[in-house]
């Protein structure tokens, strides 16, 4: 980004995957200059080849899906802001890597003017390239900059302290996401950052400060300098012109705003048959909307692969296991060097020799680089030749390589429990590298540590587990149709379970999409495909009763109307949906004219002629969303009224038509809309939450009265129609949840297994979760969740068999006092009570759910439960062999 | 100061803080080597009984992070 | 199995929607070619420092 110098060689950073160093051409003196040359001389591996060139390939492939991602906006063309000038105006990006601790700062926030001062006063400017049409073409909200503005800004207020001085200026703050309105109130009330609804007009540098000196106007119209030490621009997402011709090339068609086109209801299939779309090339979107795109590409492009699918992928050959049984230890141990990254401070050979001389070793030598291929196989052939039957490798860390020596121990016929991993790189040679003869001792301890722990290492046994091919979905709203559908594409038998008497949930009652597709038409085709299909079979008015068993393998008792019927299914997709709050406010339910967005939807779909000799409407936004009881935002209402009143205008232009806001949130390209209802005539009025509208029913008349913001003054309005957007209200299944063990949040929301990278799943294994009752959204975010959750089913089904870990947690039934501790603090479930034989009543373990924490075994008050691979005599006697270290 | 360094028995958890130390050599920090990491699955797994064991074994400190 | 269709696909982009896609598809049974124009993957997300809402590391 070029805030820091780096070399020539580089890696990227330092969690790069992979992590290995690249040549930058560009600056590399040998590439540019023909001299030089040093790094290949250093090299230990002969890994640098400068005359790699650019080389061309083609493949043969069945589907493309495009993720290739955004540029942020460059705001160096706008004179204003002075970006290209002023040292210590930075991009949001630039300051991301400012607050990082592993970025050119180390995470110490200092300005970019020579002083490197701590800044003690920082502005966030918003809509740096987005929703603007003057100074750039992006007419679009880039969707992330408001919730990233605040989040910098508490950030930097934990690095620097309360003292630092925070203010966003913004035109509408947008965090219409999972838990976004909570983190905004939290930043307001919490931390004290200044929210100022204002956009900046100019930057003035401060003679002789480096400070910056800011000139805006307020809300009442006045007009108000102040000056800041630093100032981040929340720059847009664009596409870049690289990725725009590639698009040309591809023949996918592109949208106004760049991003490439989709429908609603197909949103990552390209205009182009077989190329498919995800991440912020479908749209300006947030890391949790990407990751749904991409499974979601994923599962389209698994669709029309089907028929091929396992015929390009190899199966490795399963070697049969050596027993071990009642021999004594035969360890090996493999030191590594790590080229020079461990050699070059410990003495690996020395360490490898001491080593030799341990209990129970066999065997002792050092490798350059004990994961390379060619060493693997040596590895494997002295296994074989030695007959060795237990391995340790001391080298980098387990998190990283252990899963690959572990398969060095299965290609030699030894189970892959009997392996021990330990760690001289990066917590050894990387951290003490001035105290050689100091990580030498240590590595040596750490050596002998590992080895009196595999020497007591037994074979453990991976549990099998069959999954059974059918999968059955809660819910038929559109998530829950889409998942439906792509998992019988994909070959799997599924079950909708619908509580209600036809398939569609919320959509039976909406018009149009924001992209203004017909959702009637769209939904009774889908019927019909569904109806159609051999592979799902549809309960309607059914519900679950009971739920038994686990991942690969529920028992889940329906009931319709008396008749009970058991399903058993390997996964279950939750699309239990959401439904419209029916408001308490605003003499809603006393007159026929004040009605909720989806009443106003009926009479769109049904062509409601008084619509059209209407004089006024008046649309209310926020109805029961963004309240102290309610904080969420509802996500879909200011689209959705933005639409209606666009169609109310389209029936009758003369129709004077009022939207009561608090910020318009038409995240994305959704904005073109906001423009399009302000050409037409649409009056915006914007409210707090402390100063509500109020609505009359005096007579015939109903009267609006409200504070305009920009008047300051009262006025009112007559209505001959208000509409209310009701927030979206879940339904909030606890028996459903309880059925499967999968939380709920405080709002009645179901909770995903990661924010950001599991939006679609739950950390229960096998079930997974789509639509509105992950968080309110619109159809064609609900249908590529939909697709979503049945990919991340569908890599489970694939498998047929899982394989759960060995290193689980087993009871000693005879030792077991049923006292329950450990069945109450599972967080998986895993303990319960055996319910016959001999030892009914004492705690069994299913090693399914165990995830292998161990939280149970230091519970146990009797000591009748072991975590096999962290047993307790194993890490006694890593401390006990520590005596010499200590 | 003394010469005298204490020296220190750690249990990390294996998804966060035994990570982190790793992190901490990527980032090649440095810090005094008279320390022993030994990893467990969770600090969920942690026994009084093994930091009273490593303080019997001669350990000044036991430090369980997770 | 028609003769013409082809087990694979081609990812492009090694950002985190790219890496998302690519792991569906190769733990789904089909054979990904996962393009990425940089040294590494991981995209615009690794450089970030944080992720809201939830403050995690963005690594």
């Amino acid at each position: 980004m070029g805030l820091a110098k780096r070399k020539s060689a580089y890696v990227e950073y330092a969690q790069a995957v992979p992590l290995k160093y690249a040549i930058d051409p560009d600056s590399c003196i040998y590439l540019k200059k023909g001299k030089c040359g040093a790094c290949k001389k250093f090299c230990e591996a002969d890994a640098i080849d400068f005359d790699q060139k650019e080389e061309k390939h083609t493949l043969q492939v069945g589907s493309v899906i495009l993720a290739p991602g955004f540029k942020p906006f460059d705001p160096s063309r706008f004179d204003n802001y002075q970006y290209a000038n002023l040292p210590n105006v930075v991009t949001s990006m630039e300051f991301e890597r400012i607050l990082s601790a592993s970025g050119p700062t180390m995470g110490h926030v200092s300005r970019r003017s020579k002083d490197k001062a701590e800044p003690k006063k920082i502005a966030w400017f918003q809509c740096v390239g987005s929703r603007d049409l003057n100074k750039c073409d992006n007419f679009y909200c880039s969707s992330v900059c408001c919730m990233y503005a605040i989040k910098e800004a508490v950030i930097a207020k934990e690095h620097i302290g309360e003292d630092l001085d925070c203010s966003v200026f913004y035109m509408d703050m947008r965090t219409h996401g999972k838990e976004f309105e909570r983190f905004y109130e939290n930043a307001k009330t919490k931390h004290g950052i200044n929210f100022i609804r204002s956009r900046v007009h100019t930057v003035n540098p401060v003679p002789e400060t480096d400070d910056l000196e800011i000139r805006y106007v307020t809300e009442n119209g006045e007009i108000v300098s102040e000056i800041y030490n630093m100032i981040v621009l929340s720059v847009g997402l664009e596409t870049s012109p690289e990725i725009v011709s590639l698009a040309q090339k591809l023949d996918v068609d592109l949208t106004e705003g760049n991003f490439c086109k989709t429908s609603s209801f197909d949103p990552v299939l390209t205009s182009k048959e077989g190329i498919y779309v995800c991440g912020a090339f479908q749209g300006p979107k947030d890391i949790p909307q990407a990751v749904v795109d991409a499974s979601a590409a994923a599962a389209a492009a698994g669709e029309k692969l089907a028929a091929a699918r396992n015929s390009l992928t190899k199966t490795p050959e399963k070697l049969v296991e050596k027993n071990i049984f009642g021999e004594r230890p035969r360890i090996g141990v493999f030191v590594c060097k790590c080229g020079i990254n461990i050699a070059g401070v410990v003495d690996v050979p020395g360490v490898a020799e001491y080593a030799a001389s341990l209990p129970y070793v066999d065997f002792a030598t050092d490798n350059l680089y004990s994961c390379s291929q060619d060493t693997q196989e040596v590895i494997s052939q002295i296994i074989k030749e030695k007959n060795l039957n237990r391995v340790v490798v001391a080298a980098c860390t387990p998190k990283t390589h252990e899963p690959l020596f572990q398969e060095t121990l299965i290609n030699a016929g030894l189970n892959k429990y009997l392996f021990e991993m330990c760690n001289i790189r990066n917590q050894n040679s990387w951290v003490h590298k001035n105290n050689p003869d100091l990580a030498t001792e240590k590595a040596k301890d750490l050596v002998r540590m590992a080895v009196s722990k595999v020497a007591l290492m037994e074979p453990l046994k991976e549990a099998e587990l069959e999954v059974n091919q059918t999968a059955l979905i809660v819910g038929g709203g559109v998530a829950g149709m889409a998942a439906a559908q792509s998992l019988s594409a994909q070959g799997y038998e599924t079950h909708i379970v619908e509580q209600n008497s036809q398939l569609g949930g919320q959509a039976l009652s909406l018009f149009k999409t924001a992209k203004g597709e017909d959702i009637q038409e769209r939904l009774s085709t889908l019927n019909s495909e569904i109806n159609s299909d051999d592979k799902i079979t549809v309960h309607l008015n059914t519900k679950l009763t009971e739920v038994e068993g686990f991942v690969g393998n529920f028992k889940t008792k329906l009931s319709s109307n008396g008749d009970d019927q058991v399903l058993e299914h390997g996964v279950a997709i939750l699309a239990t949906g959401a439904a419209a709050l029916e408001p308490k406010e605003y003499h809603y339910g006393k007159d026929s004219r004040i009605i909720t967005s989806l009443e106003l939807d009926k009479k769109l779909i049904e062509g409601d002629p008084t619509l059209k000799s209407l004089n006024s409407a008046v649309f209310i936004q926020c109805v029961g969303s963004r309240e102290p009881d309610r904080q969420y935002c509802s996500r879909v209402c200011c689209t959705h009224s933005i639409d209606n009143a666009l169609e109310l205008k389209k029936r009758n232009p003369e129709m004077s038509v009022y939207i009561l806001y608090r910020d318009i949130r038409t995240y994305g390209e959704r904005e073109i809309l906001y423009r399009k209802a302000r050409e037409a005539g649409v009056i915006f009025i914007r409210y707090t939450l402390e100063n509500k509208p109020e609505v009359l029913i005096d007579g015939n008349n109903i009267t609006v009265k409200i504070t305009d913001h920009v008047l300051g003054r009262p006025i009112e309005i007559g209505a001959d129609l208000l509409s209310l957007a009701s927030a979206v209200i879940p339904n909030k299944d606890e028996a459903l949840a309880q059925f499967f063990k999968v939380p709920l949040n405080d709002d009645g929301f179901f909770v995903e297994k990661h924010a950001k990278l599991g939006p679609s799943e739950f950390a229960t294994d096998g079930v997974f979760l789509c639509g509105l009752a992950h968080y309110p959204k619109p159809i064609d975010e609900s249908i590529a969740q939909g697709k979503a959750a049945a990919s991340r089913a569908i890599t489970l089904l694939s498998r047929q068999i899982i394989f759960t870990s060995g290193t689980v947690a087993a009871t000693t039934q005879a030792d077991c006092s049923s006292c329950g501790v450990c069945i109450s603090i599972c967080p998986y479930n895993a303990p319960s009570f055996l319910e016959e034989g001999p030892f009914a009543g004492k705690a069994q373990i299913n090693s399914v759910l165990c995830k292998g924490c161990g939280l149970c075994v230091a519970s146990c008050r009797s000591g009748a439960i072991r975590l096999k691979g962290f047993d307790n005599d194993q890490i006694f006697s890593q401390i006990f062999s520590m005596n010499e270290a200590v | 100061m003394s010469e005298w360094e204490p020296k220190i028995v750690s249990f990390l958890c294996n998804w966060c803080s035994y990570g982190a130390a790793d992190l901490a050599g990527v980032s090649r920090m440095e810090y005094p080597s008279n320390i022993r990491v030994i990893r467990i699955p969770c600090t969920g797994r942690m026994s009084p009984k093994f930091a009273l064991a490593a303080l019997r074994e001669g350990a000044d400190g036991v430090w369980v992070s997770g | 199995m028609p003769k013409d269709l082809i087990g694979s696909v081609m990812v492009v982009g090694g950002g985190i929607a790219g890496m998302q896609s690519a792991l569906d598809l190769a733990d789904s049974g089909y054979y990904v070619y996962l393009v990425e124009k940089g040294p590494s993957i991981g995209g615009a997300m690794s450089q970030l420092d944080k992720t809201f809402p939830t403050n995690d590391c963005a690594m």
